[in-house]
């Protein structure tokens, strides 16, 4: 079950559930993935388009969002 | 619906707080109500009734333990005096009496809109279990139990920690063998029996409260999650949701039971991602008004319903609506206590 597409986020970062209520709170970095990812991007392209966003070395980049992945599975949101 | 009177019970705003206030606000605050609202009350320090801007009549009822003779004399006191239309019944232990009596009252020009008595029969904690397989949901492994050696055997069968639930109130976690005796001696002492043991499901809780219109159909659903309760597990903060595996097995178990009136889905939404039935109320639940801010007045539709008027279209409300309980304090003298402990009446 894939939830993150139907997740609210506020410019604040502040993300709500409307299926659980459950909230979290997103880092900058996190909402621009998370947003990449309700757009349809895969995990190569939500990097990359960090790469361009923030100042930050592709490698690093993949292991964020590869980080932010596996979080978010912890949450049952992936 | 200007010229009626609607009276209604459950009016302890405690900290294990009665539905009453909450119910009563929905119509007070309802243009298209403008009736006369009269709290029914089992003691007279109940906070309801110093309520004024709630209730235009406050009466002190026969406990609900006494005959069904006793209840219908005591609303034809209320009718002959204060006049009465229909009447809510809000708590648990009060709606088997409530049951023996609506044709009575009916007879008398006093409505209800309350489930049958095989509905009510349905609902109950021993066999919510077989409900939950005919509407699609998971059920926690449960065991019915009336002694101390079948709640061991049940308690070690199930695993720590375990649930130990009373018949109509009150749940306990429990930890430990010792503390599940504990908790089923001091339940039935209190409730009596049967004692159900449940098996502890981990997860989000889901709520949802609504009116089954008797027919399959309903008269308004809203679903919640609990953000933030009390020691007792009773919501302080909480926020609507639209789960759509909720919202079908509530209208699922419309259609299954034909449910007429009020009720609450108690669910747990599990990690693996199933809904399992927690417990099924049948009555309005103490956070009602939180659907009525939402724009679901479901007291408003019931009080349509008991008095045979149409209910109007349902509207949709929104999901990541907040409600926040508070306490308050009302200073007043000590006329209205003298009243209500003298008289029985206000």
């Amino acid at each position: 079950m894939n939830r993150l597409n139907q997740l609210a986020v506020n410019q604040d970062g502040f993300a709500f559930d409307p299926m659980t209520g459950e909230s979290f709170t997103l880092n900058p970095t996190a909402a621009a993935v998370v947003k990449q990812f309700s757009s349809g991007a895969s995990t190569k392209e939500a990097a990359e388009h960090l790469t361009q966003v923030f100042e930050v070395s592709a490698e690093e980049a993949l292991r964020d969002v590869e980080d932010l992945v596996s979080r978010l599975k912890n949450f049952n949101l992936m | 619906m200007k010229n009626l009177t609607v009276a209604l019970s459950g009016i302890n705003a405690v900290d294990n707080p009665g539905p009453g206030t909450g119910v009563a606000r929905s119509l007070r605050e309802s243009p298209e109500f403008g009736g006369k609202l009269v709290g029914l009350a089992y003691d007279a320090m109940e906070p309801g009734l110093y309520m004024d801007w709630l209730f235009d009549r406050r009466y002190i009822m026969p406990y609900p333990s006494s005959d069904a003779d006793v209840l219908i004399e005591r609303l034809l006191h209320v009718k002959r005096n204060s006049g009465l239309d229909c009447v809510i019944p809000n708590l648990d232990v009060e709606l088997p009496l409530y049951l023996s009596a609506q044709e009575a009252l009916k007879s008398h020009g006093i409505q209800t809109f309350l489930p049958t008595r095989d509905q009510f029969r349905l609902r109950s904690k021993e066999f919510v279990g077989g409900i939950a397989e005919k509407i699609g949901i998971e059920v926690p492994e449960t065991a019915v139990v009336t002694s101390e050696p079948q709640l061991r055997e049940a308690a070690v069968r199930l695993g720590f920690p375990v649930m130990v639930k009373g018949p109509f109130y009150k749940a306990y976690k429990a930890y430990s063998l010792g503390e599940a005796v504990s908790h089923f001696h001091k339940l039935a002492a209190e409730w009596g029996y049967p004692i159900i043991v449940q098996k502890m499901v981990t997860g989000t809780e889901l709520n949802l409260v609504g009116v089954g219109d008797g027919e399959g159909g309903d008269l308004g659903l809203v679903a919640i999650k609990k953000m933030w309760i009390t020691e007792l597990g009773k919501i302080w903060t909480g926020v609507t949701i639209k789960h759509e595996g909720m919202l079908q097995a509530a209208r699922n178990f419309l259609a299954e039971t034909k449910w007429r009136g009020a009720f609450e889905l108690e669910c747990m939404l599990g990690h693996d991602g199933l809904i399992y039935m927690i417990e099924i109320n049948p009555r309005f639940p103490a956070w009602t008004y939180f659907a009525t801010g939402v724009g679901i007045n479901l007291p408003l539709n019931l009080v349509r319903a008991a008095m045979g008027q149409d209910v109007p279209n349902v509207p949709d409300y929104e999901a990541g609506k907040l409600f926040v309980r508070y306490t308050y304090e009302i200073v007043t003298d000590s006329a209205p206590l003298q009243e209500l402990v003298a008289q029985g009446e206000r």
